[in-house]
């Protein structure tokens, strides 16, 4: 019964709102009072949780497909709809923002400079995330796709750090090429489809000709791509990671990547299933590259939060390695990884944030030793660590091991050497681990105080998350799968 | 006389008047006066147009007012940049005004 | 929770893997302040795990045939990973061993790691290793085991590098994990490969197909050679057992867990685990036998040449690896398995008497303990000899019975030189034992040299009486150690039976095996077994033990091998620079050049060029307001002509 008047409730609209509305309040707050905003922020974070929540809770797993579905005709002359809804794949999408934006909020509760205009971007950022992930409509998925996309400017070039305002210039042209070939891509196949609808399933049933399939999905796939880090189209990410502020970072990396590899999922390889077969191959190739190549690099670096971009490359490169496959364990990995590498990678950049917020630099030769002296600070980034490199019982290891079964299955070379580049994984993490944190009682950072409690909720909240999937993995891997299977047997 | 080509000539005289007026003066107020003949021009086609051609709906006539609330609306903000304007460079004159150049 | 009590052994073997666990995450969140109560926590959860393996241990004995209890984990329409308890002889008889050492060390080390800043963290990583040991051991299926066995390795990494401020204890911990996680990406490859190929991977499933030819031969060969690579990782065969000497960076009862019954026990466990599949290949059990072969006789030789109390028992615990593969790998189940046991027992003797020394002398070098009266701690001392004699393998010792098996197997085999090696390995393997016992226990200038490295005030005229608590809590457990020893070797033959009983394709392969070993030709490998061990032991004494005995080993006479057996055959050296010039000096600098050349500079070179073409552009800008104007009213004009003429 509860369930059923759920159904009828606008949930997903609701929690899009409440961004808005969020942003609307924070708007109207005064100047001087930065503690209302960061307490609004806040609550409005925990009701998108709570919301999220409810909606990955009342998802019902057995009858699958789409449901909490909102579906109205918006401008019928081109075939506009207002047509929100949940499947598999997006459900933990929709927590991971939910709690990425709670725990961002929570770690930038020091932030003093331009309050109120920070979280107002922040709440405008998040609505574009929310925006595509629960858009089924090409339309409003590329309107969110660019809302999202522009408050990251202005939130890299005003908070930002270590040479910013080139970091944000770097990071929102490279979005915006991206979304320039999104755009085409979309109105492409808007046009073939006859001009009439935006309704992605609707499109999808129509069945495109594989030559625009074809052009289409290489539009899409490298337009998603860039905001993907696939690589080459990489280099933005980890300077636009270094330049952001904290919670941005983790927004940024944890969210906003995870768009790009949605992106290429939900468009992509929904509407040109002949497309990515013919695509794969580079796909996966460029996926393989990107593993390595973003281990070897994260080895040379000496900013921690160079480090932290680059096994980002590496892990996203696992996410188009699960897609690149085409089969259910790949894409189930795939969308594992990203909910689970998004937590990670907030973990990662708050644990950071923190570091950085006291001792000033996250240059690890000037670091050393931080264990000592801040030992629950440092633990929250040695168990980020372990998460990266692939250690069980940690979720993002589920997603690896499905996602490199299926690709030594599907293209056994490249699968190999995606698995072989495990060792350097770990060797650059346990590296940065032993470099910053081990080693002996650095004087210059005695007298920093360790994590508060305040402070160390969001953190623990994140490795909380990390632990408890990685011990059931079913809890999320069969809501993805009640999506992934039917799509697979589309393909 | 009274015919649609007297007021056609009467408005692209004032509309030609205005247009050489913004080109022509260096003064921002001067220019913003010449913006207004032009609108001037613009709204005497109108009414023409609506009483000779198409006399019964009032069409020209409710536009000409929009573009009198345009042209209010216009001068507003044109003056409070042109005095914004003053306030920097202690001048109203367009060649002062000259930062965009490349 | 009402299943819990319809099915005892399911509760026993439920609670007897997670309470450690609950007692990590309860150390971790809230008791980290209070170390006793950490302490406490942590030995009653691991002292109940080991009353449930005892429990289920004796209610299973007669059993027969295996039990097994699972639900799926993670479960996919093409992969199904279980997680579940598997109970058969091998893993009741190897999570008794792991509970009873896991639990020996951590009482031992109430009294080793008093005082230290980090108590608590340390015995929450005990409790972590507690529970991935004792969930590896039972469990059912190899991803299972895949995935305790890295949690395995993750839980040394910790400990290994427990004294993080010191770098030479955070390097040698990365060592490990690096190392090992080398060996795990073959160990991982030949599961896929394996999983890909045959479809399943419960352990009784692919032991009973590979036995019965179900799974092709090449298959076999392949993921069984993949799957070995783990076993040359984590039980530190060549070419990868370097990490081992230098793990023992970590504290001292750290090394006594590590070395006997966990961290590289486990690859020696997990191929005698499924050792059926291996049998099925020759081709790969011949390559196990020859690493095994070669790590034993390498790691002797690395043992003879070091003054480190606990780096030589490190060497011998990789020779003894060595040896219990090349025991599985000539066929003997049983002989691979009951040496993996008694070396359980007797390592962890060596390592936690050995630690009873560096806490009393504050030094790891053997000539400085004995100079300083080492000899004066009877315990360690005598539980220590008793170690070293079953190391060395002789009678009565446990080490004699699990070592004669193993060389009855050797003997079995047609190839005799694996047999000799074999018996070269327990000449060097008495040697190195008793060059150290004789260097503590019989010290030359015993009252001239006073140690300089000698720590607090406890002299050499101290006793046992003496010494307080933490002295009885790491004597206790060593005590416990020596005395089983001494008499576990009497149980092999119930052993046998208990553990070959169930398996019926080991059974056959290995009665067949050592039952021909008895008769004519056991004795005289009996005697010549211990002939060597006693020549190796007689040699120690005339070198190192008699009066005026120069105490100098014959290497002094061929530095060029004793700087080769030191620095451990170059291989750190390779490695080190094969990292060197290959990863950090080759493709990481090649690719964060390309990162910052190519790609960067190909995009910055794209920017500059726009901004460059702007620039030229904007000499048309010329910012005059009326000149903009002229220019969109020629415009206008030029489009109407366009358009009206």
């Amino acid at each position: 019964m509860a369930s059923m008047e759920l159904a009828s409730f606008p949930i997903l609209s609701t929690i899009l709102l409440s961004t808005i509305v969020a942003l609307l309040v924070i708007m109207l707050i005064p100047e001087d009072r930065p503690k209302l905003v960061k307490q609004v922020s806040l609550g409005f974070a925990a009701l998108g949780v709570v919301l999220s929540l409810l909606v990955y809770v009342s998802y019902d797993v057995d009858k699958g497909g789409l449901q909490f579905v909102e579906r109205f005709l918006w401008v019928q002359s081109i075939g506009i709809y207002w047509f929100t809804a949940v499947d598999g794949i997006n459900a933990p999408m929709l927590i991971l923002t939910a709690v990425v934006l709670f725990t961002g909020v929570l770690t930038m509760w020091e932030l003093e400079t331009r309050v109120k205009e920070f979280f107002a971007l922040m709440y405008l950022l998040v609505a574009g995330v929310y925006g595509v992930f629960m858009s089924m409509d090409l339309f409003w998925i590329f309107v969110w796709y660019d809302v999202s996309l522009f408050p990251m400017y202005p939130l890299i070039a005003i908070w930002g750090g270590t040479r910013k305002e080139y970091g944000a210039m770097k990071l929102t042209l490279y979005l915006l090429a991206g979304s320039a070939l999104i755009l085409p891509g979309i109105l492409y196949v808007w046009a073939v489809g006859g001009g009439h609808t935006f309704d992605l399933f609707e499109l999808q049933r129509m069945g495109l000709p594989a030559h625009v399939q074809r052009i289409a999905f290489i539009m899409l796939y490298l337009g998603f791509g860039i905001l993907a880090g696939v690589w080459p189209f990489h280099t933005w990410s980890p300077v636009g990671h270094v330049a952001a502020p904290t919670a941005v970072s983790m927004i940024h990396a944890g969210v906003l990547m995870k768009l790009g590899a949605y992106g290429i999922l939900r468009v992509g390889m929904t509407l040109c299933p002949e497309g990515l077969g013919y695509w794969a191959d580079l796909m996966a190739l460029l996926a393989t590259i990107g593993i390595v190549y973003g281990a070897f690099v994260g080895l040379a670096q000496t900013d921690l939060k160079y480090v932290i971009g680059y096994s980002s490359v590496s892990h996203m490169g696992i996410v188009g390695l699960g897609l690149a496959t085409m089969t259910v364990d790949g894409i189930n990995g795939a969308v594992f990884q990203m909910f689970s590498h998004g937590v990670m990678t907030a973990l990662f950049f708050s644990a950071v944030g923190y570091i950085y917020d006291r001792t000033h630099t996250k240059m690890i030769p000037e670091l050393g030793g931080l264990s000592n002296t801040m030992p629950v600070a440092s633990a929250f980034f040695i168990i980020a660590a372990f998460c990266g490199v692939g250690v069980p019982c940690m979720s993002s290891f589920w997603a690896e091991l499905l996602v490199f079964i299926s690709a030594v299955k599907t293209y056994p070379v490249r699968g190999v050497l995606a698995v072989i580049s495990l060792v350097v994984s770990a060797l650059f993490m346990l590296r940065v681990v032993q470099k910053t944190f081990y080693g002996p009682r650095n004087e210059r950072w005695e007298h920093i105080p360790d994590v508060p409690l305040a402070l160390a909720t969001p953190r623990i909240i994140l490795v909380g998350i990390l632990v408890f999937f990685g011990l059931f993995p079913r809890l999320i891997l069969d809501v993805i799968q009640s999506a992934v299977v039917p799509f697979v047997s589309s393909l | 006389m009274n015919s649609l080509s007297t007021y056609l000539i009467l408005a692209a005289m004032l509309f030609c008047l205005g247009l050489l007026g913004v080109l022509q003066r260096r003064n921002l107020i001067g220019m913003l006066i010449a913006i207004e003949l032009m609108l001037g021009g613009a709204s005497i086609n109108f009414m023409a147009f609506n009483r000779f051609l198409a006399p019964e709906p009032a069409v020209g006539q409710i536009i000409t007012l929009f573009v009198m609330g345009i042209a209010a609306a216009e001068a507003a903000i044109g003056l409070s940049i042109i005095l914004a304007l003053f306030r920097q460079m202690r001048s109203i004159n367009v060649e002062r005004a000259q930062r965009l150049s490349g | 929770m009402m299943w819990l009590f319809k099915d005892p052994v399911l509760a026993a073997a439920c609670t007897g893997t997670w309470l450690p666990f609950l007692a990590m995450l309860v150390i971790l969140i809230f008791t980290r302040r209070n170390q006793r109560l950490s302490a406490g926590i942590s030995i009653a959860s691991i002292v109940t795990s080991l009353i449930c393996a005892i429990y289920l241990f004796t209610k299973l004995f007669h059993a027969g045939v295996p039990v097994q209890y699972e639900v799926a984990w993670a479960m996919t329409p093409d992969l199904y990973v279980p997680f579940g308890y598997l109970l058969d002889p091998h893993s009741l008889l190897m999570l008794l061993i792991v509970a009873t050492i896991a639990c020996l060390v951590q009482i031992y080390s109430v009294g080793y790691m008093a005082g230290d800043p980090g108590f608590s963290r340390y015995y929450a990583f005990q409790s972590l290793f507690a529970w991935a040991m004792l969930t590896m051991v039972i469990a059912p299926g190899m991803l299972q085991l895949y995935i305790f066995w890295e949690l395995v390795g993750l839980a040394s990494y910790l400990l290994i590098g427990y004294y993080y401020e010191k770098y030479s204890a955070s390097q040698a911990g990365k060592k490990a994990f690096v190392v090992t996680r080398l060996g795990d990406i073959g160990f991982f490859l030949g599961l896929i490969f394996l999983m890909l190929g045959y479809g399943d991977l419960g352990i009784l499933n692919i032991n009973q197909a590979a036995a019965g030819h179900q799974i092709p031969g090449p298959l076999v060969t392949i993921s069984a050679l993949l799957i070995f690579c783990g076993v040359i990782g984590k039980s530190a065969q060549f070419p990868l057992l370097t990490w081992l000497p230098d793990a023992m960076e970590g504290p001292t009862p750290v090394s006594a867990l590590l070395h006997s019954a966990t961290m590289v026990a486990a690859g020696v466990y997990m191929m005698s685990r499924i050792f059926p599949f291996f049998a099925a290949s020759p081709d790969a059990m011949a390559v196990a036998l020859a690493i095994g072969t070669v790590t034993m006789l390498l790691a002797s030789t690395m043992a003879m040449a070091t003054y480190d109390l606990k780096q030589v028992w490190a060497y011998s615990t990789v020779s003894q690896l060595g040896f219990m593969v090349m025991g599985l790998g000539a066929g003997g189940y049983f002989a691979g398995v009951f040496h993996l046991t008694t070396h359980a027992g007797f390592k962890a003797l060596l390592f936690l008497c050995s630690g009873m020394f560096i806490h009393e002398f504050h030094t790891n070098d053997m000539r400085v303990i004995g100079q300083s009266g080492g000899r004066n701690l009877k315990v360690p001392m005598i539980s220590m000899t008793i170690g070293a004699l079953a190391l060395s393998g002789l009678f009565p010792f446990s080490g004699f019975f699990s070592k004669e098996a193993i060389m009855g197997v050797l003997a079995q085999h047609t190839n005799k030189v694996w047999l000799f090696a074999g018996l070269l390995g327990a000449l060097m393997t008495a040697y190195y034992s008793f060059r150290l016992i004789f260097f503590v226990a019989l010290p030359r200038k015993l009252a001239t040299v006073p140690a300089e490295d000698h720590g607090h005030g406890h002299g050499a005229d101290h006793g046992d009486e003496h010494h307080g608590n933490a002295y009885w809590a790491m004597a206790w457990p060593v005590m416990f150690l020596a005395s089983v020893t001494c008499v576990l070797g009497f149980f092999q033959a119930p052993l046998e039976q208990f553990l070959t009983g169930g398996h019926a394709a080991a059974a056959a392969h290995g009665a067949g095996q050592e039952g021909a070993g008895h008769g004519m030709g056991h004795y005289v490998l009996l005697a010549g077994a211990i002939g060597c061990a006693l020549a190796g032991l007689a040699w120690a004494w005339v070198e190192f033990g008699r009066k005026r005995a120069p105490q100098e080993g014959f290497l002094k006479k061929f530095p060029l091998a004793e700087i080769l057996f030191a620095r451990r055959w170059y291989l750190d050296d390779f490695y080190r620079k094969a990292l060197d010039t290959l990863v950090y000096g080759g493709l990481t600098s090649l690719f964060t050049r390309n990162d910052r050349r190519v790609i960067d500079g190909a995009i910055d070179g794209i920017c500059k060029l726009t901004v460059g073409t702007g620039r030229m552009t904007s000499f048309m800008q010329s910012g005059m307001l009326q000149y903009n104007l002229l220019v969109m009213v020629a415009g206008i004009g030029l489009v109407l002509l366009f358009f009206f003429i």
